[in-house]
């Protein structure tokens, strides 16, 4: 990763064209060539940048990265405040904790929840590509892998299915049901879910809160 | 517009009119100005949202006649932030001056014309008791739905019963029936909705010995010593409550008013949500008070009771369990019960004037 506060300004001609006057910001040159531009203000995406596949040339006063499309970002330097470099290394990943981490608590105390006479066999069963959240059997006895979600994406769908490809290969478990449980599940997602045999359940977490209690009324 | 009046006189009379000022964003800006009105050395000061209107007269030592309607909050801040004694408040065109020692603003007003045309008290004028009306009120208005989705249940519902005055009031999960033997201000057979945050705070209001009732055909007007509070009354069907209280039970519990609430609020700390309920698992010489929540965890406690009938647990939602025991001033209350599922009764032990109606909750 490489680090660069500089005054400059900057120059995109693509699909349209737009121009940054000069001012301090900060450039960043990620190990995967992308090169974006930001400006000191809140934690908000670029004001420019450039994805791969993409190529930084860097000429006196002035970088010039272009990619295949014929798009190019021209950075003219004024001066150069800071210029470091720094090797981040393999990023792990980022681990979802608060509300993911609190459905599946919350979807492991009921898991009924989800599917009428639904419940638990193990939290974070381990397959060999990775632990489902929810194991569970149905009220027939079938295997249930839950993944849970906060927001279920195509993403989502696509390792489940990829856990039940897994679990069908036990035979104790096959064949074994898919529930995508999430706050939200997007209607690709959910496009998705069905073409594969997945059930897409959409969970209320302050209703799950409640699961179990019933307010009843007067009249 | 010109008088002087003591600051506390005034910021008393602010204080009671602003509580009818509208609060909501949307409304009319004139409905956040206290209308100022002066004739001899009489003020009177009115907030209103359209719903509730409150006036309050002071005496002040007038020097012109006038009307002025100024900012109801930033009018109340600044006259409570100068110095205690006189202040001399001076209305001209559109502003109007506050004087109070070496202090002095201008504020801008209202135009006096677009302040709403205020409903003019009517109908015949009935005493009540005040002190009894305001605590029977405070009993009663608790138990009043605050969701306007159902306007009806909002109200507080007057209706002559026996010679007296009842109060009953229902968001459909409990119920209050406070009775005031002997206050006939209604004819019988005569019952009117009135909204209970026009009683809410007409209970917040200074005390005075009685208030005298307004009845007219759509609106109520309540007057207390210096103050009249009117509102609209609300039209519909009430519901019929007598079906709901059940005609006897199989179950009693009598427990300490004040060990039941301390041991409520405890247990309670557990419940972060309005959903979690107290379980009471009551056996004959106690009972077992009990807040199981995932997030949080597990609070119980037991307190010392008498208890005739079957074992059982039974779950309420805490704070309406403690709303009805806060209604109820008797040393001892009476819990009771049909089943785990089925209205359940709370009343001083001594007494029966007032009835509190909760529904349990059904836990698996």
């Amino acid at each position: 990763m490489r680090l660069v506060i500089a005054t400059c300004a900057v120059d995109y001609e693509g699909r349209l064209s737009a121009h940054l006057p000069t001012a301090t910001r900060l450039l960043m040159v990620k190990a995967d060539g992308s090169v974006s531009v930001h400006s000191d203000d809140r934690a908000y995406k670029p004001l420019n940048w450039m994805t791969q596949p993409c190529e930084l040339r860097a000429e006196p006063g002035r970088w010039v990265v272009s990619n295949p499309k014929g798009e190019t970002l021209t950075i003219t330097i004024d001066e150069v405040h800071l210029d470091v470099q720094h090797e981040l290394g393999a990023d792990p990943g980022l681990q979802k904790h608060g509300v993911e981490a609190q459905l599946q608590e919350l979807l492991a105390a009921n898991p009924g929840f989800l599917s009428q006479g639904l419940r638990l066999v193990r939290r974070e069963y381990p397959t060999d590509i990775g632990p489902v959240d929810l194991l569970c059997r149905d009220a027939a006895g079938q295997a249930v892998a839950v993944e849970i979600k906060r927001r279920g994406e195509i993403d989502g769908v696509e390792q489940l299915a990829r856990y039940l490809e897994r679990l069908d290969l036990d035979g104790r478990l096959r064949p074994v049901r898919g529930i995508l449980a999430a706050q939200r599940i997007k209607p690709q997602a959910q496009v998705l879910a069905t073409a594969r045999g997945i059930e897409c359940v959409e969970v209320d977490c302050e209703r799950l809160r409640g699961a179990g209690v019933e307010r009843l009324t007067l009249f | 517009m010109k008088f002087r009046c003591e600051r506390d006189v005034f910021l008393e009379a602010l204080s009671a009119a602003g509580r009818a000022v509208a609060s909501r964003s949307g409304a009319l800006p004139v409905l956040g100005g206290v209308r100022l009105a002066l004739s001899g050395d009489t003020l009177k000061a009115t907030g209103t949202d359209l719903d509730v209107t409150i006036t309050v007269e002071a005496a002040v030592s007038g020097g012109a006649d006038g009307v002025s309607v100024a900012p109801a909050r930033l009018l109340t801040d600044i006259v409570r932030a100068v110095e205690p004694g006189a202040v001399v408040l001076e209305a001209e065109a559109d502003e109007l001056r506050i004087a109070s020692g070496r202090s002095h603003f201008t504020v801008r007003t209202h135009p006096s014309g677009d302040f709403p045309r205020l409903p003019v008290p009517s109908g015949d004028t009935l005493s009540l008791p005040a002190a009894e009306l305001f605590e029977a009120l405070r009993q009663v208005t608790r138990a009043a739905s605050s969701e306007d989705s159902r306007p009806i249940l909002t109200g507080v519902l007057m209706a002559a019963e026996a010679g007296g005055l009842r109060l009953v009031a229902t968001d459909s999960y409990r119920l209050a029936v406070r009775d005031l033997p002997g206050v006939g201000v209604l004819a019988a057979g005569q019952s009117v909705l009135v909204p209970s945050r026009a009683l809410s705070e007409l209970t917040r209001l200074p005390a005075s010995a009685d208030v005298v009732l307004r009845l007219g055909a759509h609106d109520a007007t309540f007057e207390a010593g210096p103050v009249s509070l009117t509102t609209r009354l609300i039209e519909g069907e009430f519901p019929n409550y007598r079906q709901l209280i059940p005609s006897g039970y199989p179950n009693r519990l009598i427990v300490g008013r004040e060990p039941l609430l301390d041991a409520v609020r405890r247990v309670k700390l557990l419940a972060r949500d309005a959903t979690t309920p107290v379980r009471i698992a009551m056996r004959p010489t106690g009972i077992d008070l009990t807040v199981v929540t995932t997030d949080w965890g597990t609070a119980t406690e037991d307190v010392d009771a008498k208890y005739e009938g079957a074992e059982m647990t039974v779950a309420f939602n805490p704070a309406y369990l403690i709303d009805g025991v806060e209604a109820i001033a008797s040393d001892e209350i009476t819990l009771d019960t049909l089943d785990a599922l089925k209205p359940a009764t709370l009343r001083p032990t001594e007494g029966d004037d007032l009835l509190y109606l909760l529904m349990p909750v059904r836990v698996s």
